[in-house]
Parts: C-alpha cells; sequence; structure tokens
C-alpha cells in the first residue's frame, strides 16, 4: 500500500465500518473544514487539494506544541483520501514522542451503504525497554494514575 | 486489533488495587523475592503469587529463579500499550468514527 506498511519496525491501526449513507455523504464529512470539525478536529486550512497543507491542534506535551501538520497526498472523489499526519518531539517519550504517519481513508461501495476504512500507518512502536527506562520517574507516575483509568473501562 | 487487546488486559490486570500495590512495590525495587513482597504487605504470600502470576502474563513482571528464590523486577515496556502513540490513537480513531456516525445522521438522515 505504502512505505510505512513494508517497514517492519512500523504498524498501522486499522478501522473498518460500514455506514448507512452514500459514499459522497460519507465523502463531504472528511472533506469539508467545517464538516471535519463536527466530528474529528478542526482543521486549519484543509482543502482536498494534494499538496495542501493543513494542521490540526492537540494536547501539547513537553516540548511539543501539540500541532498536528498534515499534508494532503492523494485526492481520488468519494473513494480515496490520504494524508501525512505528523507532529510531536524527540525529547517525549509516549505520547507527544516523534510522530511521522500516514492517515488513508477508503470508501467502497458496500450493501446498503458505504464501507469507510481507516488505515493510520506508520507508528514505530518501541523494541525495547530503553525508551521507557528513560521515562524513569514520568513512567511510575502513569503507574499511580492508572487506578483512575482502569477504573473507567470496567 | 491486537493493541487494543493489550491494553485491556494491562488495564485489568492493574484495575485491582492490591496487584497494583505489588507492581509499584516491584517497580521500586530492582528485584525483589515473593518472600519480600509478601512482608508487610498484609496479603498471604499465595496471594502475592497469584499477583505476580497475573503480572507476568500481561508483560509487566518478569522473574528470574537464583537457587530456591525467585526474583521479580518490572518490565516498564508492558506499559507501552497504554502510553504510546498508537495506543492514544487506536482510542482516538474508534470515537471519532462514533461521532462521525452521529455527524451523519444529522445531516443525511
Amino acid at each position: 500500500m505504502n512505505d510505512a506498511a513494508l517497514k517492519p519496525d512500523t504498524q498501522d491501526i486499522v478501522v473498518d465500518e460500514v455506514f448507512p449513507h452514500a459514499p459522497e455523504t460519507i465523502w463531504k464529512t472528511l472533506t469539508t473544514g467545517e464538516l471535519i470539525g463536527r466530528w474529528l478536529m478542526a482543521p486549519t486550512g484543509f482543502e482536498p487539494v494534494k499538496g495542501k497543507h493543513f494542521t490540526f491542534q492537540t494536547k501539547p506535551a513537553g516540548a511539543w506544541d501539540g500541532i498536528i501538520h498534515c499534508q494532503v497526498l492523494e485526492v481520488m472523489p468519494n473513494e480515496r483520501l490520504v494524508y501525512a499526519w505528523k507532529g510531536g518531539h524527540e525529547e517525549n517519550v509516549g505520547y507527544g514522542s516523534r510522530l511521522e504517519t500516514v492517515v488513508t481513508w477508503i470508501l467502497s461501495r458496500a450493501e446498503n451503504g458505504t464501507r469507510l476504512r481507516l488505515v493510520h500507518s506508520g507508528f514505530v512502536t518501541p523494541k525495547n525497554d530503553s525508551a521507557f527506562k528513560t521515562m524513569s520517574e514520568g513512567w511510575k507516575k502513569v503507574v499511580q494514575s492508572i487506578g483512575d483509568i482502569a477504573g473507567e473501562q470496567d | 486489533m491486537i493493541e487494543a487487546a493489550t491494553i485491556t488486559v494491562v488495564m485489568r490486570t492493574l484495575a485491582d488495587p492490591t496487584r497494583r500495590a505489588v507492581f509499584e512495590r516491584v517497580v521500586r525495587s530492582d528485584e525483589i523475592t515473593v518472600v519480600e513482597l509478601t512482608r508487610g504487605s498484609g496479603v498471604t504470600q499465595g496471594a502475592i503469587s497469584q499477583h505476580l502470576k497475573s503480572l507476568k502474563q500481561a508483560g509487566l513482571v518478569a522473574e528470574r529463579a537464583q537457587g530456591r528464590n525467585v526474583y521479580y523486577r518490572a518490565q516498564p515496556e508492558g506499559l507501552g500499550p497504554l502510553v504510546d502513540w498508537m495506543s492514544h490513537y487506536g482510542v482516538f480513531w474508534r470515537e471519532r468514527f462514533a461521532n462521525l456516525r452521529t455527524l451523519l445522521k444529522e445531516i443525511d438522515p
């Protein structure tokens, strides 16, 4: 599919669902700035035009300002939309660490609607514990707050 | 989804306050035995052993046998599923798909 998918040290997130709407309707929600803001996050500078740069403001972490830098890579109306999704900072570990990924939206006709497939590719997953060791006190705090997080899951 | 399953396992494993306390003690020491963990814990050695077994299955602790003793140490990378980008976005996109479904219902009833 793309370079990231071929690298053995990266992984993809795939979400695949069928929606009872026409591809054209879904395409509109993926490619209209105002509508994107209503289900994803409000983009700045988005246009469904190859090469176009845009950003999303997310939660900052450490030396990272929280800005996701995107660039439209492919546009096939009602079928396929691909953009780069980059952010993070070298000094961070876990959330807020360097992020160089690609988001691909694939629309295909399904019975009673449209299959929408998201592939978020290029995640570099930790191979050894060195990254986590450098978190030292940081991840101990994670453990301490896990009670709350775990409680929410049940 | 593999990583979603892992998050659930780690969450479930650490949801138990006693088990979490055991894990925190393992984290604070370089290596520790069941006997040392039991001391002052207020629970039986058997209970501690069970908690260590769960922690080991979740990839949160590793063990090393030496003579009669088994030493446990933390494997912080086991917490990876809770703190890395991938798990962040695993949750993020599922939530966004739910938002999208709601929005589509609104604009195209």
